[in-house]
C-alpha cells in the first residue's frame, strides 16, 4: 500500500481502525487494509455502488464490534498484571493508596458539604424563585427590619411580581400536659406559607385560609424532627391535642424533613393562634414589627423587576406614612434569593476548605508521582524485557496507566470510606453555618466527584511516570551511560515535584497558622464581663397566666428570692436575655429607636438607635460588668419611682461624646415616658466575640418587667446547682419552661465552635501536607544517596570527610526545601487574602505566621534529610566501590 | 454422550461461534491468507455468513492465541502467492477442536432428528 496514493477511502478506513487497540493495529492493520481493499474492489466490480456500500457497512460494524472486545481483553490482562505487580510491591501500593485515600477523602468529605449546601438546588419545587423580602433603613445602618402586620398586608396586596407573599415569625411557647412543661419553638406563619414553599405534610394536611381566621380553632403542624424526637414518631399523631397558651391545639399534620429558615421550629401555628400576632395592637400598629416575609417570584419575572416593584411600594408607603418612615431613615424594601440567604454564611469557609483539600490532593499526587518515578527506576529492566519481547511502547504506557488508575480507584474507595466516616462531624460543623447541613450525604454526585478525583489524580501522577517510562523503555537495555540521561531527567522532575509540594504545604500551613492565630485571638477577646462561674437559662413563663406587667414583676421577685437562698449562689439577676444566649446569637441584636430630651432631630437627621435590655438590680454585679460612672439599679427603682436607665460606654461615647450623659433623659416611646440616665457600664460583646460592642440601653426590670432569663453567679462549678435551681423555679411556678440552661463560659465556647472547627480542619490538612512534603524530601534524598553511592565512595576514598558528605546531602535537601518555601511565600502573599473574611484581627500576610511556617518547613526538611545524610556519611568507600 | 479424557482438552474451546468454526473450516483444506478465508466462507455459505476485515482479524487473533491456527513463516510455492500477505494454517489442536465441534453439532442434529424436527436427508 505505501506506493499507492492514499485515497479518501483509505484515510476513512485508517480512521475507523482507531477503534482498535494500537497493538492490534500494529499486528494486523496492514493486512486488514489489504483485505478491505480486495473486498471493495471485488464488490465494486460485481455489484457496483450498492455492493461497495455493503462492504463499508459490514467493515465498520465489524470494527465497532471488534474494537471494544479487544480493548476489554487488554484491560483484563493489564488489570491482572497490575494486581500481580501491586502485590509484589505491597509497601509501595499501601503507601500510594493511603496517600491518595487521604487526599481524595479530604476532598470528597468537603465536597459532600459543598454539594449539599452550595450546589444542590433547594429541596423546594422551583426553589430558585423563592425570595426573602427585607426592609432596610440605610440611614440608620440597619439592613434588616422586621415587618409589621399592616406592612405585610400592603406588600401582599400591592405587589405585581410575586406569586405569593407569606409572613413568618418565631416564638417560644410552653406546651403543657406532659411530665414537665415543654418549651416549643413555634413558627407562626400565614396560611399559605407551606404552599409557597411547595412543602406538603407527610401526614395530615397543611394550613388552610380558614385556619387563619380570627377565632378559628387552634391547629398545629409539627416538624419532622419534633415528631420523631419528642413525639416518638407517633403515626396516629394527627388529631391529637396539646394545651398551649391556655388553649387546646389540635395537630393537623407532620412536615417532611426540609431545611427550616431562618431557624428551626418544633411546631408551626397559623397567625390567628399566636396571642401576640393576633392582638389588636399588633394587627393595627404599623410600627410594631416582628415578622419575616417570604415570597415567590412569578414565572418569567426577573429579580430586577421584583425589586423595582417593591421599591415602588416602599416609595408609596413613605409618602402615605411619613411618621413611620422618616425621610432620613433611607427606608427601602428589596428581595433576596432564599438559596443565597441560606448559604451565604457558609460559602467563604467552605470554599477555603475545599481549596485547602484540593491542595492536599495535589500534594498527594506529587508524592505518589515521586514514588512512581522512584519505582520506575527499579522497573527499568522489567519494562525493557517486555519491550524486547514485543510489547509496543503504547502497550507499556497503557499498562502503567492501568496501574495508576487502579491505585487511584483504590485510593478513591478508601477516600469514600474516610468521607462517610466523617459525615456526622461535618454535618455538625456545617449546621453552625446553614440549615442545609441536614442535606449532607454521600450521594451519586459525591461518588462521581470521588471517581473524577481519582481519574484526575491518576492522569496527573500516571502520565508523569508514564512519560518518563518512555525513556526507561528505550534506555533500559542499553549501557548505564544511556540510562543516565533519563535518570537525570527523572531527577529533575522529582525535584520539581518536591519543590511544588513544599510550596503547597507552605500555603496550607500558612492558612492553618493564620486561622489558628485568629482563633487564639478570638479566645483571648474579653467579653467585657466575668464569664466564669455563671449559670444562665431562658425562662419561659406561661404567657396565658401573666397578662399584666406587675404580674411579671412579681414573678421575677419570687424567682430571685427563692434562687438567692440556694446555698452556693453568690448573686442572681433576671433580665430579658443573657449574653451569648444561643437564641439571641441566631437573630443578632435587635435595635430600636429612642429620643434624647431637648435634642430634637434636625431635618434629615437620623433617629438614634440602640439595643434594649430589662435588668434587675444585681444584673451587673452577677455578670461582673464594671460600673464606670453613676449607680446601678436598686430596689428603689420601682414601678412608681421616676423611670431610670443605664447605658453602656459605646452608647455614651456615640451620643454624648465628651459630655457626661448622667442626668440626661431618654425615651423609647416617642416622648411619652422619659428615663433619666443614672449610670454608665462597661461594654460587653455578647452577640459574638468577633463583633464590636453594640450601643446598649438598660432599663430597670421593675419598671419594664420582662422575665426572659435567669442569671446566677455561683461559688463553685455552676452546673452542680442546675438541678436545685430548676427545682426552685418549678416551686415558684410549675408552668415555667426552662431552656438553654448552660454556663455562660460554655455559651461563649459555643460561639467559637465554627472558627475552632475551621482552624482544626485547616490544621489537619496542613499536617497531612507537612508529613507528605517531609516524606517526599526524605524519599528523594534517600534515592539520591543510593544512586550516588559509588560517587560518594570515590569522594570518601579521595579524602572527603563524613561531615562534608553529611553537609552536602543536607544542603541538597535544604535547597529543594528553600526553593519551595520561596514559591510558597509568594503564593501565600497572593492567596491568603481570600482568607480575609474568616480572620479576626490578623493580617493575611502576618509576618509572625509566615516566619513560623518557614521555620517549621526548614525543620521538617532537615529532619527528613538526616537519615539519608547520615547514611551517606557512613558509607564505607571499599564497600561502595565493590558494590558498583 | 460418550466422552473420553481427550475430549476434555477440546471442551474448554467449545462451543465455537459460527464465525470461528467457519474460519477453521476454511483452513481445513490448506493454508490461506485472510482474504481467501473471507471469500471461501462467503462462497461456502452462499453469502449467509459474511465476514469483514473488521471481524476477521479479531477471530484470527483469538484462534492464533489459543493455538488453533498459526501463521506460517514459509510461503506456499514461490510465485503462486502474494509475498506481502500473511498466511495461516490449521494446527493439530485446531483440527481436533473443529472435529469436536462438528461432532457436537452432529449430535445436536441427531437429537433434533429424533424429535422429528429435521427432515430426512434426500437421496441423491
Amino acid at each position: 500500500m505505501p506506493d499507492e496514493k492514499r485515497s479518501k477511502s483509505d484515510r476513512l478506513f485508517r480512521l475507523a481502525m482507531k477503534a482498535l487497540p494500537s497493538d492490534f493495529r500494529g499486528d494486523y492493520g496492514n493486512e486488514m487494509h489489504r483485505v478491505f481493499n480486495d473486498q471493495r474492489r471485488e464488490a465494486s466490480e460485481k455489484e457496483g455502488f450498492a455492493g461497495l456500500m455493503a462492504v463499508w457497512w459490514e467493515t465498520l460494524t465489524g470494527l465497532l464490534k471488534t474494537g471494544p472486545r479487544e480493548h476489554w481483553e487488554i484491560l483484563k490482562q493489564d488489570c491482572a498484571y497490575a494486581a500481580r505487580m501491586m502485590r509484589k510491591n505491597l509497601g509501595f501500593t499501601l503507601i500510594a493508596v493511603l496517600t491518595l485515600g487521604l487526599g481524595i477523602g479530604a476532598n470528597t468529605a468537603i465536597f459532600s458539604v459543598v454539594n449539599a449546601v452550595l450546589l444542590k438546588p433547594l429541596p423546594y419545587p422551583k426553589g430558585k424563585q423563592l425570595v426573602v423580602v427585607r426592609q432596610a433603613a440605610t440611614g440608620q445602618g440597619v439592613a434588616d427590619i422586621a415587618f409589621s402586620v399592616p406592612e405585610v398586608n400592603d406588600y401582599r396586596t400591592q405587589n405585581k411580581t410575586l406569586a405569593g407573599l407569606e409572613e413568618y415569625h418565631t416564638m417560644t411557647f410552653t406546651l403543657l400536659g406532659r411530665e414537665e412543661p415543654l418549651r416549643v419553638q413555634t413558627g407562626v406563619v400565614s396560611a399559605g406559607f407551606f404552599d409557597l414553599f411547595g412543602v406538603k405534610p407527610i401526614l395530615g394536611r397543611s394550613f388552610r385560609p380558614e385556619d387563619d381566621q380570627v377565632g378559628a380553632p387552634a391547629v398545629l403542624l409539627v416538624s419532622y424532627e419534633f415528631w420523631k424526637n419528642s413525639l416518638g414518631g407517633d403515626p396516629q399523631i394527627v388529631g391529637k391535642t396539646f394545651r398551649m397558651n391556655d388553649r387546646v391545639h389540635t395537630v393537623i399534620g407532620v412536615l417532611p424533613p426540609v431545611p427550616q429558615y431562618p431557624n428551626e421550629n418544633d411546631v408551626y401555628m397559623p397567625t390567628s393562634a399566636c396571642p401576640f400576632r393576633s392582638s389588636e395592637s399588633m394587627r393595627d400598629n404599623r410600627d410594631s414589627r416582628m415578622m419575616n416575609v417570604f415570597g415567590r417570584e412569578r414565572d418569567g419575572v426577573t429579580s430586577h423587576q421584583v425589586n423595582a416593584d417593591l421599591a415602588t411600594i416602599a416609595g408609596r408607603l413613605k409618602q402615605d406614612y411619613p411618621k413611620s418612615y422618616p425621610a432620613g431613615d433611607g427606608y427601602s424594601a428589596s428581595a433576596f434569593s432564599l438559596q443565597n440567604e441560606l448559604t451565604k454564611q457558609a460559602r467563604p469557609t467552605l470554599l477555603v476548605l475545599l481549596a485547602a483539600a484540593g491542595f492536599v490532593l495535589l500534594i498527594a499526587c506529587a508524592n505518589v508521582a515521586n514514588l512512581m518515578l522512584a519505582r520506575m527506576a527499579q522497573r527499568e529492566r522489567e519494562l525493557a524485557v517486555r519491550s524486547a519481547l514485543g510489547a509496543g511502547q503504547s502497550r507499556l504506557l497503557r499498562q502503567l496507566l492501568t496501574e495508576s488508575v487502579i491505585i487511584a480507584l483504590l485510593g478513591a474507595l478508601l477516600g469514600l470510606l474516610c468521607a462517610s466516616g466523617s459525615l456526622e462531624l461535618l454535618t455538625g460543623f456545617a449546621s453552625r453555618f446553614t440549615p442545609r447541613a441536614r442535606e449532607i450525604r454521600i450521594d451519586y454526585i459525591v461518588l462521581l466527584f470521588a471517581l473524577a478525583a481519582a481519574m484526575a489524580t491518576s492522569v496527573v501522577f500516571g502520565s508523569l511516570s508514564a512519560f518518563f517510562s518512555r525513556e526507561t523503555v528505550s534506555s533500559g537495555l542499553k549501557e548505564a551511560t544511556g540510562a543516565a540521561s533519563s535518570s537525570r531527567g527523572r531527577h529533575r522532575v522529582r525535584s520539581l515535584l518536591i519543590i511544588s509540594q513544599v510550596a503547597f504545604s507552605f500555603l496550607l500551613l500558612a492558612g492553618a497558622g493564620l486561622m489558628l492565630r485568629s482563633f487564639v485571638r478570638l479566645t483571648k477577646v474579653s467579653p467585657g464581663f466575668v464569664s466564669q462561674n455563671v449559670l444562665a437559662m431562658d425562662i419561659n413563663a406561661n404567657f396565658a397566666k401573666y397578662t399584666k406587667p406587675e404580674q411579671y414583676a412579681g414573678l421575677a421577685q419570687r424567682l430571685l428570692e427563692s434562687v438567692k437562698t440556694e446555698p452556693g449562689v453568690v448573686s442572681a439577676a433576671i433580665s430579658s436575655s443573657f449574653p451569648f444566649d444561643p437564641d439571641s446569637i441566631i437573630f443578632g441584636p435587635q435595635f430600636g429607636t429612642f429620643d434624647i430630651e431637648s435634642r430634637p432631630l434636625k431635618d434629615g437627621e437620623v433617629q438614634p438607635i440602640t439595643t434594649f435590655r430589662s435588668a434587675s438590680p444585681d444584673y451587673f454585679r452577677t455578670l461582673g460588668i464594671p460600673m464606670i460612672k453613676g449607680r446601678t439599679f436598686t430596689n428603689q427603682d420601682s414601678r412608681e419611682a421616676p423611670k431610670v436607665a443605664i447605658i453602656n460606654q459605646a452608647l455614651a461615647k456615640h451620643r454624648w461624646q465628651n459630655e457626661d450623659p448622667i442626668g440626661h433623659r431618654v425615651s423609647v416611646d416617642n416622648g411619652k415616658t422619659w428615663m433619666a440616665i443614672i449610670g454608665v457600664v462597661g461594654d460587653t460583646k455578647e452577640f459574638g466575640l468577633d463583633r464590636p460592642a453594640d450601643d446598649e440601653l438598660f432599663v430597670a426590670l421593675d419598671q419594664f418587667p420582662n422575665v426572659g432569663s435567669l442569671i446566677v453567679r455561683t461559688m463553685s462549678d455552676p452546673m452542680t446547682l442546675a438541678r436545685d435551681l430548676r427545682r426552685r423555679i418549678y416551686e415558684v411556678d410549675a408552668d415555667t419552661a426552662i431552656t438553654n440552661m448552660e454556663t455562660i463560659e460554655h455559651a461563649r465556647g459555643a460561639t467559637l465552635t465554627s472558627p475552632r472547627l475551621t482552624a482544626n480542619l485547616m490544621g489537619v490538612f496542613a499536617g497531612l501536607a507537612l508529613v507528605m512534603a517531609a516524606t517526599g524530601i526524605g524519599g528523594i534524598m534517600a534515592l539520591t544517596v543510593s544512586q550516588r553511592m559509588h560517587e560518594i565512595g570515590i569522594r570518601m576514598a579521595l579524602g572527603a570527610r563524613p561531615s562534608a558528605v553529611l553537609t552536602m546531602v543536607l544542603r541538597q535537601g535544604l535547597v529543594l526545601g528553600l526553593a519551595g518555601i520561596a514559591i510558597g511565600v509568594l503564593a501565600t502573599m497572593g492567596l491568603t487574602r481570600l482568607l480575609q473574611t474568616l480572620l479576626f484581627e490578623i493580617s493575611p500576610t502576618d509576618p509572625a505566621t509566615l516566619v513560623s511556617v518557614t521555620c517549621v518547613l526548614i525543620g521538617a526538611a532537615i529532619v527528613s534529610c538526616v537519615v539519608p545524610a547520615w547514611r551517606a556519611a557512613s558509607i564505607d568507600p571499599l564497600v561502595a566501590l565493590r558494590f558498583e | 454422550m460418550p466422552t473420553n479424557s481427550k475430549d476434555h482438552i477440546f471442551d474448554e474451546h467449545l462451543p465455537l461461534t459460527p464465525a470461528l468454526f467457519h474460519v477453521l473450516l476454511a483452513l481445513a483444506d490448506g493454508e490461506k491468507h485472510g482474504y481467501a478465508i473471507l471469500k471461501e466462507v462467503t462462497q461456502r455459505t452462499n453469502g449467509k455468513v459474511k465476514l469483514s476485515a473488521g471481524t476477521l482479524y479479531g477471530i484470527i487473533k483469538r484462534l492464533d492465541e489459543s493455538g488453533m491456527i498459526s501463521e506460517i513463516a514459509a510461503r506456499p510455492e514461490i510465485g503462486m502467492d502474494d509475498e506481502r500477505r500473511r498466511y495461516y494454517r490449521l494446527t493439530e489442536l485446531g483440527r481436533q477442536v473443529a472435529m469436536a465441534e462438528a461432532s457436537r453439532l452432529e449430535e445436536m442434529v441427531e437429537m433434533a432428528r429424533a424429535k422429528r424436527l429435521v427432515r430426512k436427508p434426500r437421496l441423491a
